[in-house]
This record gives structure tokens, sequence and C-alpha cells, in this order.
């Protein structure tokens, strides 16, 4: 009785629960950190553990199996999804989570309050150089970006920049926070991330055309869509979520997930 | 009284050499540096970390990947080994492959690929190619120009690396061999991406010969279309090859011809994929021949893989290869079982046993493959 008891407590380990563990974009690595401390506090079982890289990062974690659930700031692009189906035989299950309005970034002391999409293109694309060629201080504009691995980088040159390249001369950060420290300091700096990250700066009110209103991003802009550069956050799972999995997923996009959400400075999805 | 006066006396003789080492000090001490200095400094950092940036900026622009298969392979041929001349031992361990792909982007409109195989048997280059993708349309056609792939079916572009059994089909490696040949492709994605083309002119000789034997080019193309869980291919190949004869010794051209279909699905049932492709075509015939025309070929190959959890695969492929539909047994089958335990993110390791029938006078040859590959 003793050995079969000895057996157990040994095999007990080989049947704890396994930490589902969510991986990828820094845009979101906040709000998964918020959302998985009050999960498991208000759920004593599940370990989650959350870490960024990227969107391109947790993607590929994803898709060679050393995450549970990936978080992007973009879609999955077509070669992922083959590159699952050719690895695991899924295409996948997508989850939006939040809505995020893409901002773009200025300093405080920065004369310039709104930007047309065009403007912005303009001048990550190098076109525009100067803050008095669109109304401000006869200054070199300051370019600063993310690195290419990150989902609101391929998020925005693919609908601001249209997919053209960056200017040599944008400086790329690691992190939204680094770009918003960055902007922050620097009184020709532009930037651009996600609206959660708004501490020290100030948000450029966007124009879709000349001719639109100037829209800053807010709850209801977002939501209605009125502001021009808004997206979803997802969560990409590889196989049909487990219990543990489903259990989180349908909690965070559920009315206590969806308020930290918006604590965060995202907007909620329903 | 008299020790007081005593050190009173030694303090006063003392007095000049501690006054000259308070001098020492306040001219050891730095000059605080003025704004002016500081911001040159600042700058100078500024300057040097953008020089920094630039060099790490263009670093990023290359990529390099790679893997090697390491492996053990036991072969039913190499029983024969004692029985003389024209037999030889295949019992063996070798690398594989071993190729390092250099990717220089240097543009999202410009690319730079190089890939070397380099094993025991030499360095032979496997990719060597530019592209050129236009940047107007969401269809990004892309030129490319160099050593490739055929565009062709499914298998020939799936990656080494990423195959679930250790060789290609029998079907793809006679009609195909070496999976590459040198020229131009022009290829793109629509219609939601779920559409994609690419159709290429080349020199229809592979890669094994440095020239093309003949002045006519043969044309390669597939056209593929996802549903999403399913993606279907159709794929045509048309050319010649210039061969000697029994009659001429400078050779005849005979038409090169493969027309196929390729289907990949993701099945309903968890982790469990199939993929099918079949081709058939003419084939010029071999080097002295006394025919005068091609012949007719054909052969099929599909898989069964199954995903056990993220490191456990249990691959079954079946592929048949008829080197002359007009002559009766004369196909090769084989059924090729295979297991994959992936060790970690870029580690796995492969068993397949290769069981091979041929319709008339079966030999002994199947083949045991026990292989690691690391990959980066």
């Amino acid at each position: 009785m003793k050995k079969i008891i000895l057996c157990l407590a040994l095999a007990l380990p080989l049947f704890a629960a396994k930490p589902v563990s969510i991986k990828g974009s820094d845009t979101m690595v906040i709000m998964n950190a918020r959302l998985a401390e009050a999960y498991m506090t208000a759920n004593g079982g599940t370990t989650l553990q959350v870490s960024g890289g990227g969107s391109g990062v947790g993607i590929a974690a994803l898709i060679n199996g050393t995450t549970d659930i990936a978080a992007s700031s973009r879609p999955i692009k077509t070669s992922e999804i083959d590159k699952l189906k050719a690895r695991f035989a899924t295409t996948g299950y997508t989850f939006p989570i939040a809505r995020d309005g893409l901002s773009v970034y200025l300093n405080t002391a920065n004369p310039v309050k709104e930007l047309t999409l065009a403007q912005i293109r303009d001048i990550y694309t190098g076109r525009i150089t100067n803050w008095k060629q669109i109304g401000g201080n006869d200054a070199q504009i300051i370019l600063y970006s993310r690195e290419n691995s990150s989902g609101t980088y391929t998020y925005f040159k693919d609908v601001v920049l249209l997919t053209r390249d960056f200017s040599p001369r944008a400086q790329t950060l690691q992190g939204t926070a680094a770009v918003v420290n960055a902007v922050a300091k620097d009184a020709n700096g532009i930037g651009y991330g996600g609206a959660a990250y708004a501490k020290g700066i100030r948000f450029a009110a966007v124009k879709k055309d000349e001719k639109s209103p100037a829209i800053l991003p807010s709850l209801e802009t977002v939501r209605s869509g009125a502001y021009p550069i808004s997206r979803y956050l997802y969560y990409y799972t590889r196989v049909k979520p487990s219990k543990e999995m489903k259990s989180f997923i349908d909690w965070a996009t559920g009315p206590a997930g969806q308020e930290i959400v918006g604590k965060v400075g995202y907007f909620p999805v329903k | 009284m008299k020790l007081k006066l005593f050190f009173a006396a030694m303090l006063f003789a003392a007095t000049p050499l501690l006054a000259d080492d308070a001098q020492d000090d306040a001219q050891d001490e730095p000059t605080p540096p003025t704004t002016e200095e500081v911001a040159g400094r600042v700058k100078g950092m500024s300057e040097a970390l953008t020089e920094v940036r630039n060099t790490v900026d263009l670093l990023s622009k290359l990529k390099v990947t790679g893997y090697l298969q390491a492996q053990f392979v036991e072969d039913e041929r190499s029983r024969n080994e004692l029985a003389g001349a024209g037999t030889r031992n295949f019992d063996q361990f070798s690398v594989r492959r071993a190729r390092v792909k250099f990717t220089y982007q240097m543009t999202p409109s410009s690319r730079f690929v190089l890939q070397p195989d380099i094993t025991s048997s030499g360095v032979t280059l496997k990719d060597g190619y530019v592209e050129l993708t236009e940047p107007w349309t969401t269809w990004k056609h892309t030129l490319t120009a160099g050593q490739f792939n055929w565009p062709y079916g499914f298998e020939i572009m799936y990656s080494s690396s990423s195959r679930e059994v250790p060789e290609r089909s029998r079907v793809i490696r006679t009609l195909f061999p070496g999976e590459r040949d040198r020229g131009v492709m022009v290829s793109g994605l629509g219609f939601n991406e779920r559409f994609n083309y690419r159709v290429a002119i080349v020199n229809g000789t592979g890669t094994t010969q440095t020239f093309d034997a003949n002045k006519r080019k043969d044309f390669v193309g597939r056209l593929g279309y996802s549903f999403g869980a399913v993606d279907v291919g159709a794929s045509a190949y048309r050319g010649s090859d210039l061969v000697a004869t029994s009659t001429s010794s400078n050779g005849r051209e005979f038409d090169k011809e493969r027309m196929g279909v390729d289907v990949q699905w993701a099945t309903p049932i968890p982790g469990l994929g199939l993929r099918g492709e079949y081709l058939q075509g003419k084939q010029a015939p071999a080097s002295g021949t006394s025919r005068t025309q091609s012949h007719d070929v054909d052969g099929w190959y599909f898989y069964a893989i199954q995903n056990l959890g993220t490191r456990h695969q249990v691959v079954v492929r079946l592929d048949e290869y008829d080197p002359d539909t007009n002559v009766d047994d004369n196909a090769v089958r084989t059924i090729n079982p295979s297991y994959i335990f992936h060790w970690d993110a870029h580690s796995k390791v492969m068993a397949s046993y290769e069981l091979i029938e041929s319709q008339a006078n079966d030999p002994d040859d199947n083949v045991f493959t026990l292989r690691y590959q690391f990959s980066f």
C-alpha cells in the first residue's frame, strides 16, 4: 500500500496542470499580464505565463509548438497559416480580444495638432521632412518606429504607408513604451503605437483625407470606425482551445476581462 | 605641558605640508564640464549611436537560416556486399543535407537568396536567385531570376527540412531530379491571398549539368487556390530534352511534358492532415535509345500525417511511379511509414522505413533511416 501511495505521489507532478503560455505582441503584453493576473486570482487552478517579443515572434512560437496562445496586434498572414497547416494540419483559431486605435504620438510642445493619413504616410516615407511643411516649427522631423517583428510595425506599414518603405531615417525602437519615451523627450519627434501608452505625449487627431474631420482615438471613435486607424488585437490558438485555454479566453472576452481591457487603455470588442 | 607644546610644534611644522596636500587635492579634482562640453559629448555619443544603429540596421536585413540532417541508413541492398564487383555497402552514417540559407532583404521590393548545401559529397548550390517585387498592387507580382525550385506541384517546393519522410516520392525524384533549374519566374498572390500563381521559363536541364544542352527553353507553372483548410493546385510543364540516340550521336529532341493536380487538406480530425498529388506526362528515353518518341509516364503520392500533441507525428506515405504506362507490371510502389519526435523548436528525430515494391522481380531494397535534424 505504501508503495502504491509513493508511486502516486511521484506521479502527481506528471498530472499537474500545465501552465498555459501566451506569447507575442509587445503592444498587448501589459494587457495580457493584467488579464492573466486577474484570471489567476479568480481561478486558482490555472497558471498563465505571459511573454512578449512581437506578434511575429508569438505566431512563430505557435507554429513551432512552443506557445499555447499567440498574442498578435495584426491578423495572421497567409504564409503563417500555410506553415500551421503544413506542421499541425490546422488553420488555427482566432479570438479578437480588444480593439485598438493605432495612435500617432506627438510631443506635447509640438504645435501640430492634426494630420491626414497622406501626411503621416509622407512623413514616414521621407517625403515630408520638416514640421514647417505641415504648419509646425522649422525643425527636422525625427521619426521613431518599431522593429519589423512587431505587429504594430506591420499594421502601420500595411494600412498607413500602404506597404511602402519606411524612410531610412526612421529610428527603430524596441517596444511601444520606448517609442512613447522617445517622443516625450523629443520636441520634434513623432511615433506610433497603441492607445494604451499615452503618458507624456499627445495623440495627433487623424483625418482620413483633407476634407474629413480630424478624429482623436477614443472608445466611441474606435468602436464606430470613425477613427481611421483602428485594429483588432487577437489571440490565436493552434488547436481548438483546451478547457483551461477556453475558460481563460471566454473570461477575457467577457465582462470582467473587457473591463481590464478598458482600464489598460484599449477598447472592448463587445 | 611639555608634551602639549611638543604636539603644537609638530602641528605647526606640519601645517605647510597639509596645506600642500589640500592644494594638490584641489588641483586633482576635475573641473565640472561646461554645458557646451556636455552638449558636445552627448552629440558625439548620439553620432556614435547613429553609426552603430546604421550598422545594426544593415545587418538586420541579412537573415541566416539553415539545417543539418545527420543520419544512419540501413539499406537491404547491402546484403550482397561480398558478392563481388558491382556490389557495395549502403549501410552508413552520413550528413544528408547541410544547408545554410542567406537572405538579404535590402528593401521590401528586392531580395537576394543564396543557399549552398555542404555535405561529404561536396558543396553544391541549391538556391541562388534575386527577386524583385512590384510595390503598386496587392498582388505583389514578383520576378525571380537565377536558380530556384521548379514551380510545380506541392512536394517539390515543400522544404526537405519540413517534409515528414526522408526523401521525396519516387515520381518526383525521377521526373524532377534535383528539384531545381535555372531561369526566370513570375509569381503573385491575389483574391484575398487565396489564389497564387507561379510561371517560369527555365533551361530544362536541372542543376546537374552546367550548360543547357539545347536552345529550346521549357515552360513550367502552377496555379493554386486555397479554400481555407483545403488547398488545390494544377501544374504543367512543357519542354524538350536533347538525347543522343542509336542513330544520331548529336541527339534529337524528345518531348518532355508533365501535367498534374495536387491537394492538401487540414482535416476536421484534430491534427490529421492529408496530401496527394497525381501527375502524368511524356518522358524522354535514356541516352543511346533507338526510340523516336518520348514514352508516357505517370505517378502519384499520398500522405496521411497525424499529429499527436505538439511533439509527435506519425506519418504514412504511399507512392507509385510507372516509368512507361504502355508496359505492364513495371511500376514501383513504396509504402513509407515514419515517426517524428520534435525534441524542441529546433531539433527533431525521424525514424522511417521505406518498403519498396516493384511489380516485377521485387529486389531486396527496403531502406530504414534514422535521422536527427537541427534547424535554426
